[in-house]
């Protein structure tokens, strides 16, 4: 049996297939691929398959993670091959490897996105300002209640460019079993700091990270 | 790309299920419009979850699409939090597939699966900014607005919204209307030109070439034929159903649907002829595919959609003549692929032993009845043929085999009905209650539950009961209490349906086309999704009435003649009335007539067949 990790896309209009919905078209996608995918063994078997991170509703993604297992011997391309001829529309595997190291090894997660707004330049100096505060405080909802928590430490801006009519970003924030930040986080934070309205727009997932900096493989 | 597709995806992440209203489904059909010469917009008059559960769009979905110049899209109402978004931006109701604007479509066709989607018709045609009244539309050859399905039986109530029914089965009919358009658009021809000459196709009901006189007593006096259009309007079938057309692929869905899985079909029509069941008579005559092409149909569509799960679809699949060779190889199959196999509409009775064994393996959903009437004078008088014997023989079995609930669907109002019926309802459901506990066997450590759920009986054209009166909302709610008060244990629950939604039903499903205005009203009202419980407005509806003056009992509690003119009696669904007349003749006197199968009863189908049904 091999142990198969594929990294895919999910852009366009599949980003607005759910995490649940995601579940079902990936157990049609590989009844359509006709690959050897190994069923579970117990009273109602079914294909296993498991994804490393939910994605939002409306982000695309250029790194999703999907973990199956296959029964017979072959080659990954002819793998990634056969599951892209009957992916959707939107949805591309980008490669298909062996599974290296265990899903615990996440710790972090890219997202790029554009702040859109009338006033871009007054919106990139609030979200200096925003950025370059000494804490970050939002109210996060988990489940024993809302929590107030600081997201500050945790944020790592890798670009911020003002480009015509938006703010353009790269953040990096946690993810993971352990701590799972997601950018509307971040929105809403700004939000508070100023009261130009933007809208974020092409949120998209770029890089599953190890603590090492290094992509998940 | 389609200049409304920004638009819309502005607004998506603020409606429930997004997935819906943007399309990019596997199995959806994409083509370049530039090349298409005829598009249409099958439009399903409710959401997206429902309708595309509907196997006849998909059908003639994939059967209009194998014509590399036509462009068939789908179109469904959107939600009302979609609805109101699309209102606010002037979002117009578009199609899935090219997210064009359905104001761009040459055909745009509705089904009308039932009663209380007819509000939803208008709502669509303003969405889509089309003029909802045929009248307003003007005589350019461009959207044609047309419907097919069970209701357009009797489409008068919604005669001055269209511009043509289609009766009948539509695998052939459709093209043949597309083609006459093609050639016609051509020429430059008006759509009233366009009309006359549809009107001489078989199957199309061009409703604006019909005009109705009435009676001072309000029934109708004569119709007057214009245009030379045919004095009856003779529905379409497809003679040779084992090799008609059906798809080797479906669109699937990437939200939940109502029906998520393959739908073979595997037969049509009914040889039951239970007297309350439209379905059981329009469709008919009772056509079957053979074991070959079901397996066929199964195995290709599972392997082009990915489905894991395959349903046969049927009015009453275990009368198929070979369910026997049917089920034992589609089990061989499914089991394999590790396929469900679900087999809704089956009947027990009449299975053998070993097939019963592999049918347990493959189906452990509940046990359900519709037994319809709670005494056998009553199941004999609506032709059920449903015997307490063989409940309780299938019950013993079920029990037995680790069964402990059991569901009953029951109709209450059914003519001839007295309370001892309704009583009945409820000494049924404790008799089986006493049989599980006569079970040495029964599953032990479990209560037995019986749901009881009670449909109002709702008068249907093309049935023997057409001319019955619908029970008055007093007589419903006395029976209501009645059988609540008859039920003595909590082992059974009892459910039913509120009775003005039926009441409205039987009015839209009997009335003439003096009810469009009614229709319309009500809709300005803001009557829309009538069969979604949460969103039906009766006081609206009983406004819409009053303002219109028109009298629902006239249409739902009044019975109508043999003798007298019926809204749809120039439309031939080649079953005979007089057939319907001595039908419901002999349901007054509470006597049966055998199924098809076992003896002829002259309904008058396989005189315009041709043949002998069964030979």
């Amino acid at each position: 049996m091999l142990r198969l990790r594929a990294v895919f896309e999910k852009k366009g209009r599949a980003k607005y297939i759910s995490h649940l919905d995601l579940n079902r078209c990936m157990l049609r996608t590989f009844r359509r691929s006709k690959l050897p995918i190994w069923y579970t063994e117990g009273f109602n078997p079914h294909p296993y398959y498991s994804f490393a991170l939910a994605l939002s509703l409306g982000f695309e993604s250029s790194c999703e993670i999907m973990d199956f297992n296959i029964t017979e011997d072959m080659p990954f391309d002819e793998v990634r091959d056969r599951l892209n001829a009957v992916m959707p529309e939107g949805m591309r595997i980008v490669s298909v490897a062996e599974q290296v190291q265990k899903i615990t090894f996440i710790t972090e997660a890219e997202y790029s996105f554009s702040l859109v707004s009338d006033e871009p330049e007054k919106l990139e100096e609030a979200v200096h300002r925003l950025i370059s505060a000494d804490e970050i405080l939002i109210e996060k909802k988990t489940k024993k209640g809302i929590k107030t928590v600081d997201i500050k430490p945790d944020m790592k801006i890798t670009d911020c460019v003002l480009s015509g009519g938006s703010v353009d970003m790269v953040m990096r924030l946690p993810a993971g079993t352990q701590t799972n930040y997601n950018p509307t986080l971040f929105f809403e934070a700004l939000r508070k700091e100023t009261d130009i309205p933007f809208e974020p727009e092409k949120i998209c997932r770029t890089a599953i990270l190890c603590a090492d900096g290094n992509e998940f493989k | 790309m389609s200049e409304l597709r920004e638009k819309i995806e502005k607004h998506l992440l603020n409606v429930q299920k997004p997935s819906r209203y943007i399309g990019g489904e596997v199995g959806s059909i994409m083509k370049d419009a530039s090349k298409i010469d005829v598009r249409f917009a099958f439009c399903f008059p409710d959401t997206y979850d429902i309708g595309m559960s509907h196997l006849g769009m998909k059908i003639l979905y994939s059967l209009i699409n194998e014509r590399e110049n036509y462009w068939c899209e789908r179109v469904f109402a959107p939600g009302l939090d979609f609805e109101e978004i699309m209102r606010e931006n002037d979002i117009p109701l578009y199609a899935l597939e090219s997210l064009d604007p359905v104001k761009d479509f040459d055909f745009i066709g509705f089904t009308m699966q039932y009663e209380l989607s007819y509000t939803n018709v208008l709502n669509m045609l303003e969405l889509a900014g089309i003029p909802v009244f045929a009248r307003d539309r003007g005589d350019e050859l461009t959207n044609i607005i047309c419907a097919g399905g069970p209701c357009v039986c009797n489409p008068e109530p919604l005669a001055d919204f269209f511009d043509l029914f289609i009766l009948g089965e539509g695998e052939e009919v459709n093209l043949e209307l597309m083609d006459l358009y093609l050639e016609m658009k051509k020429q430059g021809a008006g759509k009233l030109d366009f009309l006359r000459r549809a009107a001489q196709i078989q199957g199309v009901y061009v409703p604006q070439f019909y005009k109705f006189h009435y009676k001072e007593d309000g029934t109708i006096d004569h119709l007057e034929v214009t245009d030379n259009a045919p004095e009856k309007v003779r529905k379409r079938i497809i003679k040779d159903f084992d090799s008609v057309y059906y798809p080797e692929n479906f669109v699937v869905p990437f939200t939940e649907i109502v029906q998520d899985r393959v739908s073979v079909e595997v037969l049509r029509g009914c040889i039951r002829g239970c007297r309350f069941c439209q379905a059981g008579f329009i469709y008919r005559p009772f056509r079957e595919k053979h074991t070959d092409t079901i397996v066929r149909e199964t195995k290709a569509l599972c392997e082009n959609t990915g489905y894991d799960e395959v349903s046969l679809a049927s009015l009453s699949t275990s009368d198929h003549s070979e369910i026997d060779p049917m089920l034992t190889e589609l089990i061989d199959y499914t089991a394999k692929e590790k396929v469900n196999l679900s087999l809704p509409s089956l009947r027990v009775d009449n299975f053998s032993e070993s097939l019963l064994e592999k049918i347990k393996k493959v189906r452990k959903s509940g046990l359900t009845f519709a037994a319809e009437g709670g005494t056998q004078r009553l199941r004999d008088v609506i032709n059920k043929n449903v015997s307490e014997e063989e409940i309780m023989n299938t019950c013993r079995i079920a029990f037995k085999g680790g069964y402990a609930s059991v569901k009953l669907y029951f109709m209450m109002g059914l003519p001839t009905e007295t309370d001892e019926d309704i009583i009945g309802i409820a000494e049924l459901a404790h008799r089986l209650i006493d049989l599980f506990y006569s079970i040495e066997d029964r599953p032990k450590g479990k209560g037995i539950q019986i749901s009881i759920s009670c449909a109002t009986f709702v008068p249907k054209p093309f049935t023997p009961f057409q001319f019955e009166p619908q029970d008055t909302r007093e007589m419903i709610e006395h029976k209501q209490k009645l059988l609540l008060d008859s039920v003595k244990t909590k082992k059974v629950k009892v459910s039913y349906h509120d009775s003005n939604v039926s009441m409205l039903e039987a009015v839209l499903a009997k009335g003439d086309r003096r009810l469009c205005q009614a229709i319309y009203t009500a809709w300005k009202k803001g009557c829309k999704f009538d069969s979604w419980g949460e969103h039906f407005h009766y006081d609206r509806w009983v406004e819409a009435f009053e303002e219109c003056g028109v009298d629902p009992a006239f249409y739902a509690n009044r019975r109508f003649e043999y003798d007298e003119i019926l809204p749809w009696d120039h439309l031939d669904y080649y079953v005979d009335k007089k057939f319907f007349i001595r039908e419901n003749q002999t349901a007054h006197k509470a006597v049966t007539t055998p199924n098809c199968r076992q003896r002829c009863s002259g309904c008058g189908v396989n005189k315009v067949v041709g043949r002998e049904c069964f030979c």
